[in-house]
């Protein structure tokens, strides 16, 4: 009984500190339908369930402590069928047990110091970051993903109008592509079996750095990156014959990133920019307007590319893939517990357009229901329209505590 | 008749600055350093169905050159969502939200402040610091409300501020120095009403702890009441920063 003291101290020592305990987190239960199958994946009805909880606590007011986990499973085999915990999310299916979170937080004055498992997000406009670069994806559903943390020491100093940040990430993180054998990789038919045979994860840290300055009326920031692109780059070896299979191989390439991103508030609108050179290889745009008016929020902009060098095909890059767009969000507030939303992009070209209708309803003080359409129409050759037979409608249901 | 002329106008010049002394004075009463409060917001639509809400909110500095947190604490999808404002004497306040799911802070698009915050009746304009000399003054004499002695007074925005107001009728009580509604009106349709009561002497300061806000259009209303309400508290200014929006959470 005895040996239990502890244990029983140490739960109850956050409700003792009720004050510097905090958390919360989420139930969800979702369904996708898929009115058309895929070459590679016959499954038109997807559930997944997913348990959030986020917890803070704050012994000293310049001490704090972050941890946050997930539980997951689904219908689909996107979520892994072993009941194990995964810490470091690098996996290509989605853990079923998995820490999202555990950093130690320190500040005192302008400074700021956090390490562990964190994330750490860059960047003002709100479509696509091309500075973004601590942010892995969870891309196995490439248009509706989710972010991942990083292992990473961050050092943040704010002195009146002026931040840098400094971080390092001794440790890579992946984003998690989509799966061979499922719809959201959009291969074509093929005889011969593709198999995914991953790759050795980089063993470097990565560095980056931003300044960020609020001057009278405008924001802006500068943004450096020498690290791992945390999309991958497929490769397979030459067949010489006839291949009974193809192995597709990972590849991380490095990444020296140079940034820039403005927010300007004009009298009409709130311009908002961002840009970055990508190994001197392509440089990714976005400009973009946005404004309130009344419960109206909208959103409008073009993200661009500029081609310097030619790179390989099969890089796996929704970030260039959104890139050449007209992208918009115009969502609107009906009460205080229904809203609706709408956001679009389409190719320049018009060979690629992704369309998504939300409605969302509160249901008392914990409940929330979530319906949406998503429409995705295009040539198999543009990176939107190759998802063409994933149009899809959604229902959710969340319990938030 | 040019003696009536200059005694007209000497009148007027006096009037309005009588008025605008008497913001003044509201204001001079009701400044403090710092401030702190937990508010429970109780939104009622036109069919009195009820959503509570509860934020933190916390602020340095007075009238026109504060600086602000406001973090929700409940329900709980919205908990840790916090807003900073900067509050410019100048110009339209400065504003970042930050949102847990994202972990990112986004400026605000401000042009159009009529929009009204998270749900709730309160209008993104509402919750800004207003300073007396953003607005032009006019009395409109004395009316007494909820049996109190008042003055009720014009305001209406200079032109540096943007508002969505075209112009306000203020109620300030006459043995308090303090406001006790305000009517937002666009032409001559009234937009908002807030009424303030409850009215607690708090380290000197006459404060309404209850505040009611009505959206005349959508006929629904907020009713805010303020708790642990504190004046001039030890506060730091790297507090109300955009770090300080990250480490809230």
């Amino acid at each position: 009984m005895k040996s239990c003291l502890p244990f029983a101290l140490f739960l109850c020592g956050p409700l003792l500190t009720a004050q510097t305990f905090s958390q919360r987190g989420y139930l969800e239960l979702r369904t996708s339908l898929y009115p058309q199958t895929a070459p590679n994946d016959s499954g038109q009805i997807i559930g997944e369930a997913q348990l959030r909880w986020d917890v803070s606590w704050q012994p000293k007011p310049s001490l704090k402590f972050y941890g946050s986990l997930d539980a997951r499973t689904d219908t689909h085999q996107q979520v892994q069928r072993e009941a194990s915990f995964d810490w470091q999310d690098r996996t290509t299916r989605r853990p079923a047990f998995s820490l999202r979170r555990a950093s130690i937080q320190w500040h005192r004055g302008g400074l700021t110091l956090e390490a562990g498992k964190q994330f750490i997000r860059w960047g003002k406009a709100d479509i696509l970051n091309p500075t973004d670069r601590f942010a892995p994806r969870d891309y196995l559903n490439v248009i509706d993903n989710d972010f991942l943390a990083v292992i990473a020491a961050r050092s943040t100093y704010e002195r009146k109008n002026d931040t840098v940040d400094l971080v390092y990430a001794p440790r890579f993180t992946p984003s998690r592509t989509p799966l061979l054998n499922q719809r959201w990789s959009a291969l074509p038919v093929s005889p011969i079996p593709i198999i995914d045979r991953g790759g050795p994860i980089p063993g470097r840290g990565q560095f980056g750095a931003r300044w960020n300055h609020i001057g009278k009326g405008y924001e802006v920031s500068a943004v450096f990156y020498d690290g791992i692109h945390h999309l991958p780059n497929f490769t397979t070896p030459l067949y010489f014959t006839v291949p009974t299979r193809i192995d597709l191989f990972r590849q991380y390439p490095t990444l020296r990133l140079y940034g820039a991103d403005a927010a300007i508030p004009l009298r009409w609108f709130t311009l908002k920019g961002e840009a970055a050179s990508f190994n001197n290889n392509y440089v990714i745009y976005v400009a973009q307007l946005e404004r309130l008016v009344g419960e109206w929020t909208f959103v409008g902009g073009y993200a661009g590319e500029a081609l310097i060098e030619k790179t390989n095909r099969l890089d796996f890059a929704p970030d260039r893939g959104f890139a050449k767009s007209f992208l918009g969000r115009a969502a609107y507030t009906i009460d205080s517990r229904r809203n609706l939303a709408l956001e679009a992009a389409i190719r320049q070209n018009g060979k690629g357009t992704w369309l998504r209708t939300e409605y969302s309803q509160q249901l008392g003080q914990h409940w929330r229901t979530t319906a949406s359409f998503t429409i995705i129409q295009g040539d198999m050759q543009d990176f939107l329209g190759q998802y063409k037979r994933n149009t899809h409608g959604l229902l959710a249901i969340r319990y938030s505590f | 008749m040019n003696k009536l002329i200059t005694l007209l106008l000497v009148t007027t010049a006096l009037h309005a600055q009588d008025v605008r002394g008497i913001i003044e004075e509201v204001q001079r009463r009701s400044h403090t350093d710092s401030q702190r409060y937990e508010g429970t917001l109780q939104v009622i639509d036109n069919k009195e169905r009820v959503t509570t809400k509860r934020w933190t909110y916390q602020r340095i500095g007075s009238f026109g050159e504060s600086k602000a947190v406001l973090k929700f604490i409940e329900p709980a999808e919205v908990k840790g969502i916090a807003l900073l404002i900067f509050n410019q004497k100048d110009r339209s306040s400065d504003q970042w939200m930050w949102t847990p799911s994202l972990q990112r802070d986004r400026r605000i698009a401000m042009q159009d402040r009529s929009t009204r915050f998270f749900g709730t009746d309160f209008s993104f304009e509402d919750l800004e610091e207003r300073d007396v000399d953003q607005f032009d003054y006019k009395l409109l004499g004395e009316e007494p409300l909820n049996g109190q002695a008042c003055w009720k007074i014009e305001s209406r925005p200079r032109k540096t501020k943007s508002s969505q107001y075209t112009h306000s009728h203020v109620w300030v009580r006459k043995d308090i120095y303090a406001f006790v509604q305000i009517e937002g009106f666009k032409n001559q349709t009234l937009v908002r009403r807030i009424q303030y009561s409850n009215f607690e002497k708090i380290k000197n300061i006459w404060t309404a702890k209850k505040f009611e806000v009505l959206d005349a259009a959508r006929k629904s209303r907020t009713v805010m009441q303020l708790e642990k309400l504190e004046y001039n508290i030890p506060t730091k200014q790297e507090d109300f920063t955009l770090q300080s929006l990250r480490r809230s959470e």
